[in-house]
């Protein structure tokens, strides 16, 4: 039940951000759905005691690998689907309780806390760059035609 | 004079190719996108030679059709970036049909045009995407519906305050220091006038919506492709975006404690 208000949370935010970068009507609801799903098993990990870093590097897997598909399904640049999937996840929390634990001059946990958000973002662009290499690479096996 | 109108034709295509590069850009695409996307749209007129170069910041174009005519080169600096990824993908799908079926240069010209001027989601509509963002962010890092409410109007305020400070030219990073601040202040009123009580979740919640999503993806994409000087560029751009966004909330905070409040 948790997850799935998570699931409807994340949609909600996923679409806001598809308003503001001018993503066409007919594919909010796909951009969206590859936000929640990214998040919801973000979560899942999270709560089944796998680390912070994995859960990011996974969940962002997820979404890429959905982005590449609906960008191929509807034949859009798959920019329209994968930038808004990913940000819910990327650490905004995370950058704000490091500046914070800066304020306070607490420096062991500003390392701790900021060592954490530089990894989550890592991963996060590890997780971009495999996904989007590896589909470039079946793609290029299977047409002439180049990563739309 | 054979060979003037052949240099016309020339000319056309270089600036038929340019505006499309220059829309692709100024939209916020990929590189590999938009050097793709002009090479395209050259070789779809029977262009052979055809380089382009592409950063973020603007984009060089040469073009020669061999024989006797001159090679053509231009430049052209970009300068200002809205995020708009429906025009990238439209422009990207216009440069497929020219390369399947080569319209006329003025009409292909006047598509392209059309595409520019397509219009955007409306003003309030966007204010809208801002308050959803920030109320479900919200929601998300576990506030309850009293925080939700307040995130919505102070994502609404705060994205339509950028968009302000956007229309006075402001600097992308002091415009998402002030919008941060903004953020930080309504977010600390709201609690202290007793309306909510998690300020850390309306803060959070409500930065996001500055949060350099598509700079950090397109700095991994372009880095991937090979195009290190923009990957770079954009991975700069995203971090300081970051640290505006931080100091903004920070300056605040400080304040706020050093008056003697309590987050």
């Amino acid at each position: 039940m948790m997850l799935f208000l998570q699931f409807l949370f994340a949609f909600g935010a996923t679409a806001g951000f598809t308003l503001i970068f001018n993503i066409p009507r007919r594919h909010i609801f796909f951009a969206g759905f590859s936000g929640a799903c990214g998040w919801v098993l973000f979560q899942y990990l999270f709560l089944t005691g796998q680390s912070i870093i994995i859960s990011s590097f996974l969940a962002s897997c997820l979404i890429a690998a959905l982005s590449e598909l609906f960008s191929r399904v509807f034949k859009e640049a798959s920019l329209i689907f994968i930038i808004p999937g990913i940000l819910p996840l990327v650490p905004g929390a995370g950058m704000y309780k490091t500046m914070l634990a800066l304020l306070k001059e607490d420096l062991t946990a500003t390392a701790q806390i900021g060592t954490e958000t530089l990894l989550m973002t890592g991963a996060i662009a590890v997780a971009i760059i495999i996904v989007s290499s590896f589909v470039r690479a079946v793609t290029l096996l299977l047409t002439s035609d180049r990563l739309r | 004079m054979g060979t003037v109108t052949v240099n016309q034709i020339e000319k056309n295509v270089l600036m038929l190719a340019l505006r499309a590069g220059e829309i692709m850009l100024m939209s916020g695409s990929e590189i590999y996108r938009v050097e793709d996307t002009v090479t395209r749209i050259c070789k779809a007129y029977g262009i052979p030679y055809v380089e382009v170069f592409a950063t973020t910041t603007g984009i060089f174009i040469s073009l020669d059709s061999g024989g006797e005519g001159k090679p053509y080169t231009i430049i052209k600096r970009i300068r200002k970036v809205a995020i708009d990824l429906d025009r990238i993908s439209l422009i990207n799908d216009f440069s497929r049909k020219l390369s399947d079926d080569p319209v006329p240069i003025s009409e292909a010209m006047s598509l392209l045009e059309q595409i520019a001027a397509k219009e955007k989601y409306t003003f309030p509509l966007q204010v809208l995407g801002g308050a959803l963002v920030a109320s479900f962010f919200t929601l998300m890092l576990g506030a309850g519906y009293r925080e939700f409410l307040c995130s919505l109007a102070i994502g609404a305020g705060v994205y339509a305050f950028g968009h302000l400070l956007d229309s006075l030219q402001f600097h992308l990073f002091i415009r998402n220091f002030l919008a941060c601040a903004l953020i930080a202040f309504l977010a600390i009123i709201c609690s202290t006038a007793g309306l909510a009580s998690h300020t850390d979740a309306m803060i959070i919640g409500s930065l996001m919506i500055f949060l350099p999503g598509l700079a950090f993806t397109n700095a991994m994409r372009d880095s991937l492709s090979g195009d290190l000087l923009a990957g770079a560029a954009r991975a700069m751009e995203a971090a300081l975006t970051a640290i505006s966004i931080a100091s903004g909330v920070g300056v605040v905070i400080f304040i706020w404690v050093a008056a003697g409040g309590v987050l």
